[in-house]
């Protein structure tokens, strides 16, 4: 096998590379572009690439006390309490995921359960199926029970979202342990319980960091559940579609409302980006 | 005192029987070996007596107790893993506390019987690193370390040594047997390297699909196999398979005649039904010399294939025209090479068995050694 690449090769490989990183990064940076810019700037032909860039954007999403006055009219925006609202369901939603599904996972991996695969599929097929088709039985239920628009309702439906994917992450994890280690613990005295909360749950924390990860991320890009089930406890995917006012449209504060909107994945993705990479590939490899 | 006693024991999977009606008694401080090929269900009954696998039916009775529901925490046995099953997440320190830990022994007893274990093993250089900066061989002694620091009843080894290079095979052996005889404990060990199970042992079980076939010292194996799978098993190179008819019972023996040849009295007990019937004569290769200096003696003739120098003997392959032969060749001078050569074995050193594999009791078998 020829290991060497001719330098033709090379530079046609990374111009593609270039190409696919320019297509992926545009949309990122005209966002960011446009947040940065007045309204009347936004609409020019040929766009412009240089200008004087303002904050005026930022301001109106979070001034509540100007109550969204700015120099091309007035907005009435909140976007403090739907980011607020995200973090709570976001966080939220990840703990019942890995109180529930961490256990479940074990259950799967390790025990043997009548009709166990079965079960397990069953969990996953929450994945498959589109959110519409549970969210509207649930928009009458959660208003009869009083779950409708509470934080306790949201971080319920979202388990539908974050839990199967704990649930399979987790249970694929957990088959990676060597069965042995945990008889080991076994023989040394340790009751299952115990075997759990000394051995497996420090062996399988690198992964779970990664798998908490990716379902923050799932529930806070989640827009379909928040939009029927809430109003205001909505998220901020939600929020930022009030934003389109129709008539008046304010497109740099959506930008601006954007940028907030991507920042916290970003931070998250920039932190825990080994994590995450181990929480994608703790399955395949050894 | 721990004694292990296992009464009409049997494992299945499902409808499939992995061991049948297993009766046997390990008493206290004795070194128990069970050996087998892969399949014959040794591991399986070890981890019974773990408490790993469930038994399907029959009792396990250890001190006299009978344990059959008993987890495998209370059953305060210590057992060694082929994979060695360290605690990657935990120090040397850390694994070998564990067990003391879950005991819930104070630290201070903790702190000492981990220094005392760690120096026994001689590990206590490695006592702050994690398993993964350890080599294979200080890896089994951590976890043979972390068997024994809270000296169980019972040591239960599970094919330790197969991962481990052939030098350090043969010193973990040595320091395993020594470590019998400091900590006087009862020792059940799993292997299916009848080395092992020769060098160790003071009682051998040998398993077969999923039957005991000979329980005995490994002096009784080898010089009385029961049957011809326990002479084939035990002793290395196998034992030759010789196929012959029997020809006459005498007082003294049974005259069979070989299909590659000669003629010869076995002494093994007569039994006269057995007239007439094929059997199969076996000789171990170190029975062989050089030639036939009295009569009485076999004498065969064989066609050498190869010949294996290894320092201190040689051993010639080589076939009787009917069967391949093994034979430790005669010293000082050892064939060259290829052509034929005569070899001799005294009937007394021959074993005979049945064509279902069952050995005639031998009527002159070696003393035994201890």
């Amino acid at each position: 096998m020829r290991l060497k690449r001719s330098t033709s090769t090379n530079l046609i490989l990374n111009l593609l590379v270039g190409i696919c990183a320019l297509i992926l990064t545009f949309p990122l940076v005209w966002i960011v572009m446009m947040s940065l810019k007045q309204q009347a700037e936004i609409m020019t032909w040929p766009p412009t690439f240089v200008f004087s860039p303002t904050l005026e954007n930022f301001r109106v999403l979070f001034d509540v006390a100007q109550a969204g006055a700015t120099s091309y009219g007035t907005i009435k925006v909140d976007f403090l309490t739907p980011i607020t609202n995200s973090v709570v369901i976001a966080i939220g939603s990840v703990i019942v995921s890995l109180l529930l599904g961490v256990p479940a996972g074990y259950v799967l991996a390790r025990r043997d359960v009548p009709f166990k695969e079965d079960i397990a599929f069953f969990i996953l097929g929450f994945r498959f199926a589109p959110a519409l088709l549970i969210v509207i039985p649930l928009f009458s239920i959660f208003q009869t029970i009083g779950l409708y628009d509470t934080y306790l309702g949201m971080i319920w439906v979202y388990q539908v979202v974050t839990l199967p994917m704990i649930v399979w992450l987790s249970r694929s994890y957990i088959e990676d342990i060597p069965k042995d280690i945990e008889e080991a613990a076994a023989m040394d005295g340790a009751k299952p319980f115990r075997v759990v909360l000394h051995i497996v749950l420090p062996l399988l924390k690198p992964g779970l960091i990664g798998a908490s990860l990716l379902i923050f991320l799932l529930a806070w890009h989640n827009f379909a559940l928040g939009l029927i089930l809430s109003s205001t406890k909505a998220p901020v995917t939600v929020a930022l579609l009030k934003l389109l006012n129709p008539g008046v449209q304010f497109y740099p504060v959506m930008a601006a409302g954007l940028v907030v909107t991507m920042i916290i994945p970003v931070i998250l993705i920039i932190i825990g980006q080994r994590h995450l990479e181990r929480g994608l590939t703790f399955g395949a490899v050894k | 005192m721990a004694n292990v006693r296992l009464e009409g024991v049997n494992k299945a999977y499902g409808t499939i029987p992995v061991l049948r009606n297993i009766d046997l008694t390990i008493d206290h401080g004795e070194f128990v070996v069970f050996v087998g090929p892969s399949g014959s269900g040794k591991s399986t009954l070890l981890r019974m007596i773990g408490g790993l696998e469930r038994i399907s039916a029959g009792r396990l009775l250890i001190d006299n107790a009978v344990v059959n529901d008993v987890d495998a925490a209370d059953r305060n046995l210590g057992m060694v893993f082929q994979s060695y099953a360290l605690y990657p997440h935990m120090t040397v320190r850390e694994n070998l506390a564990f067990p003391l830990r879950m005991a819930k022994v104070d630290r201070v007893r903790i702190h000492a019987r981990v220094a005392e274990t760690a120096c026994l093993l001689q590990i206590d250089h490695l006592l702050d690193r994690k398993p993964r900066q350890l080599s294979g061989g200080q890896r089994q002694r951590v976890a043979i370390g972390r068997a024994i620091v809270r000296e169980p009843k019972v040591f239960l080894f599970d094919e330790p040594l197969s991962n481990l290079d052939t030098e350090l095979r043969v010193q973990m052996r040595v320091q395993i047997a020594k470590l019998h005889k400091q900590l006087g404990n009862t020792m059940i060990y799993v292997t299916h390297d009848q080395v092992e199970a020769m060098t160790m042992a003071n009682k051998i079980v040998v398993l077969k699909d999923g039957n005991i076939e000979q329980v005995g010292s490994p002096h009784d194996l080898y010089h009385n196999p029961a049957s011809r799978f326990v002479a084939g098993f035990i002793g290395s190179p196998k034992m030759n398979f010789l196929n012959g008819n029997i020809e006459a019972a005498h007082e003294s023996g049974m005259n069979v005649r070989l299909d590659a040849g000669a003629t010869i009295s076995v002494p093994v007990q007569p039994d006269k039904l057995l007239v007439g019937e094929p059997v199969t004569l076996g000789i171990r290769p170190d029975d062989f010399s050089p030639s036939a200096a009295e009569k009485k003696e076999i004498a065969i003739e064989l066609d050498v294939d190869f010949i294996e120098h290894l320092g201190s003997v040689t051993y010639i392959y080589g076939n009787t025209g009917k069967e391949a032969v093994v034979a430790k060749a005669p010293r000082p001078e050892p064939p060259k090479s290829a052509g034929k050569v005569r070899l001799a074995a005294a009937p007394a050193d021959c074993h005979l068995f049945t064509m279902n594999g069952k050995a005639l009791r031998r009527l002159r078998a070696p003393a035994n050694w201890g």
